[in-house]
């Protein structure tokens, strides 16, 4: 059965979103639309809604009322998902998955083992991060199914996003997700791309917006990450072309972190007079996040904060305060996106020795060091773009869209370069799931395709033949296998290294990535492995057969159709073996 | 709250019994106590008719702690301290309400000004819609007058189905913290 539709799938941290577009027949123009989820919204209430919120409630015999966590397709789901899990774990959240993306591409954990809800009480089951991901996944492609019927969402042409940040084992483990989920051949599609192709949707006459030797940066702020990407306006044979010509680090740093300072600070303000509890807590940083908007958006110089009282006394312990613009100024510009010159870079804070296993979130919330450190990295100076694209509902604030532009354009003045042109953006919401089914859409040759290739430079440990000296472990080269840039569809061979296996024992190799040497082509040894590289999860192969055998090979890079990269072993004779990358180790 | 009070009096009509057939059948429960009675459904009545009742109650607990609010001894707090109470729970409860019931007016008209009774549409038939107040004639009809009151008639009600676990009369469930 062929595909009918091309779907794109925004797999978020704090929120999914699904937008569709048949597929034409012939000439016929595309219409992408988004497709409503249904889910769960109070006990026994089933809705559709415009995103589904990245959460998975494990419910115990008292959370819900018998029979009222049914869906429509599932009599007894194990777990809830969407609003009404994000509702009661508000209340108990040792039952509730939230992040499950972030720990995905965490490496400093084993992402298949069951390590979530992160902080459940003993005897409350867990699964592990690649399986939230698949949850999320299946409840996506039931509620689609449902709605839809004779039109399996299996069946269609599947694009799923990731961060561009996201590393080779992140997406292999997102690309796992979805086929554990029954979906095969997704295609996977970086974050700040799919934006870009929604813009691109939007203006038809684009090629007269952006000229030859045009940047582009896309900056990317959802509910719980930053992610900027550089593309790069050129041409060939007349023609404009679009490429994708760097990606920024992992950046755990988004609007809740916003949110969630500003709850802090009312909290502190009101820590004279009351203590709250979970509940007001709880309130207190919806009330907060109501608040930002409402003062962003306005005019006003103050929003007020009223928290109704605890228990079933409502008048008696309300506590009313305000929070006022310049507290929102302070906080949200100069603690998220401080001015600053170009040369500061984020802050590191050493971490304590023994920290508690959590995820490795960003210790410095000035997103414009990290974006300064970023254009720095990409060669000589300070790589200024020609214009930025905002996205993320973070944006939705016109006064932080224009902090963002007031820094970069201060930034171009100092290097002497023309002011940065904003591009107008989508709607923030949802461009990304758009720019999927887009995508989708221009990969079936209807439209412009931003050429990108992998994102990063990959290469594997190699140890010296340095004579031993006892004590210390011989010094690590690296060994570059696979290029930033590399295509989709293609391949290429290690020259220079050939590698002993031994049949029958797993054979292990350090694996390293780096987002800003771009230039390292395959074969070439790093007499060092310096700090521009990252350690991911070892890969491993283990050939089968008789032991003591012995097989000389030579390592192979291939970036799959749909953008996943892969390691082979190549022996003399052709034969062929995958490397797999070993998640279970913790990288330390 | 004028909306809310309104459709607060109509519950308490309903829970007391004193509401007109019609509307209590626009709320689904008569129709629902009908299929019930039928010989052909064999399971037994899991819910009672003022379930829907209880059930918005919940709902409107649940959403805007109305009922904390409406239980609430209000002597001896200052008006600006309820008034700021209030507004969130209105905020929420109209939400809510508008949620899962639809209401509308019955003459959607200007109130203080001269009316026909046709203003109501079809709703003008309905004895039980327009309400005569004043010098009404002997026999008890008239082809119009002041607006008084615009009315509120719902729609329609969408309620979540029950589900065999849920117990309508608990409107809001005791909470015990564990630290």
């Amino acid at each position: 059965m062929n595909a009918q539709y091309v779907i794109g799938v925004d797999l978020g941290t704090t929120n999914c979103g699904v937008a569709a577009a048949r597929i034409p027949a012939g000439d016929e123009t595309a219409q992408v639309e988004l497709v409503p989820v249904a889910q769960l919204i109070n006990p026994g209430e089933v809705s559709e809604e415009p995103l589904l919120p990245s959460f998975l409630f494990a419910p115990g015999t008292n959370d819900f009322p018998a029979g009222s966590t049914t869906l429509p397709w599932d009599s007894a789901p194990r777990f809830v998902t969407g609003t009404l899990a994000r509702k009661r774990g508000s209340e108990t959240a040792g039952r509730l998955i939230a992040s499950a993306k972030s720990w995905l591409s965490y490496a400093g954990v084993d992402r298949t083992s069951a390590l979530l809800p992160a902080g459940a009480a003993e005897g409350v089951a867990r699964i592990s991060p690649v399986e939230a991901s698949r949850r999320y996944l299946e409840h996506l492609r039931d509620a689609w199914n449902h709605a839809r019927p004779g039109v399996p969402f299996e069946q269609q042409r599947i694009l799923v996003t990731v961060p561009a940040s996201f590393d080779a084992v992140a997406r292999d483990l997102t690309e796992r997700a979805a086929a554990d989920a029954g979906l095969h051949n997704v295609v996977l599609l970086e974050e700040p791309q799919a934006a870009f192709y929604a813009w691109l949707a939007r203006h038809e006459d684009w090629r007269h917006r952006v000229s030859v030797g045009d940047t582009i940066l896309v900056i990317d702020v959802g509910g719980g990450t930053t992610d900027f990407t550089l593309i790069a306006v050129t041409a060939e044979n007349g023609e404009l072309r679009l490429e994708r010509v760097a990606v920024g680090d992992h950046i755990l740093l988004g609007g809740d972190n916003m949110d969630l300072a500003l709850a802090r600070f009312v909290e502190e303000q009101l820590a004279a007079k009351t203590r709250l509890d979970t509940m007001q807590l709880f309130a207190l940083w919806q009330q907060c996040r109501a608040a930002k908007e409402a003062l962003l958006a306005g005019t006003k110089a103050d929003h007020p904060i009223t928290l109704l009282g605890k228990g079933s006394g409502l008048i008696a312990g309300t506590i009313k305060t305000k929070l006022a613009r310049a507290s929102v100024n302070q906080i949200l510009l100069d603690g998220f996106f401080p001015e600053i010159p170009s040369t500061e870079v984020p802050q590191r804070q050493r971490r304590a020795a023994l920290a508690e296993i959590g995820l490795p979130y960003a210790t410095d919330a000035g997103i414009t060091r990290h974006l300064a450190q970023f254009l720095r990295r990409q060669g000589d100076g300070l790589a200024m773009p020609t214009h930025v694209l905002f996205n993320g509902g973070v944006f939705q604030a016109a006064l932080l869209r224009e902090r963002l532009l007031a820094v970069l354009n201060a930034w171009a003045a100092e290097a002497g370069r023309p002011p940065v042109r904003p591009l107008d953006g989508e709607d923030l919401m949802h461009a990304v799931s758009r720019g999927a089914a887009y995508y989708g859409l221009a990969r079936q040759g209807r439209g412009v395709r931003i050429r990108g290739g992998i994102a990063q430079t990959y290469y594997v440990g190699v140890e010296s033949s340095m004579p031993a000296v006892p004590g210390l472990a011989a010094p690590m080269k690296a060994l570059t296998v696979a290029s930033f840039g590399m295509e989709e569809g293609t391949s290429s061979q290690v020259p220079g290294r050939e590698f002993g296996l031994r049949v029958g024992e797993p054979a292990e190799f350090r694996f390293f990535s780096s987002a800003s040497r771009k230039h390292d082509e395959p074969g070439f040894l790093l007499d060092e492995v310096g700090s521009e590289l990252t350690e991911l999860s070892p890969v491993e192969v283990e050939l089968a057969g008789d032991a003591g055998g012995f097989v000389p090979v030579v390592l192979e890079s291939a970036v799959t159709e749909t953008g996943v990269l892969q390691l082979w072993c190549v022996a003399r004779d052709g034969r062929r073996w995958k490397l797999e990358f070993n998640v279970r180790e913790r990288v330390s | 709250m004028a909306r809310v009070g309104q459709a607060f009096r109509a519950f308490f009509g309903i829970l007391s019994g004193q509401l007109p057939a019609d509307i209590a059948q626009s709320f689904g429960w008569v129709r629902r106590d009908a299929v019930k009675s039928a010989p052909a459904a064999p399971p037994p009545p899991a819910h009672k008719p003022a379930d829907g009742a209880l059930q918005i109650l919940g709902i409107l607990q649940r959403d805007a702690r109305l009922v904390d609010f409406l239980m609430e001894d209000l002597n001896g707090f200052e008006d600006e301290q309820v008034g700021a109470a209030v507004r969130g729970v209105q905020e929420q409860a109209k939400t809510s309400l508008a949620r899962y019931v639809k209401l509308a007016p019955v003459i959607d008209g200007v109130e203080g000004v001269y009316t026909k009774v046709e203003a109501a549409g079809p709703l003008a038939k309905d004895g039980a819609a327009i309400k005569f107040v004043g010098n009404v004639p002997a026999n008890g009809k008239a082809p119009g007058g002041l607006l008084r009151h615009k009315g509120w008639h719902a729609q329609s009600v969408d309620l979540p189905k029950l589900s065999s676990g849920q117990n309508p009369a608990v409107v809001a469930a005791a909470e015990i913290e564990i630290e």
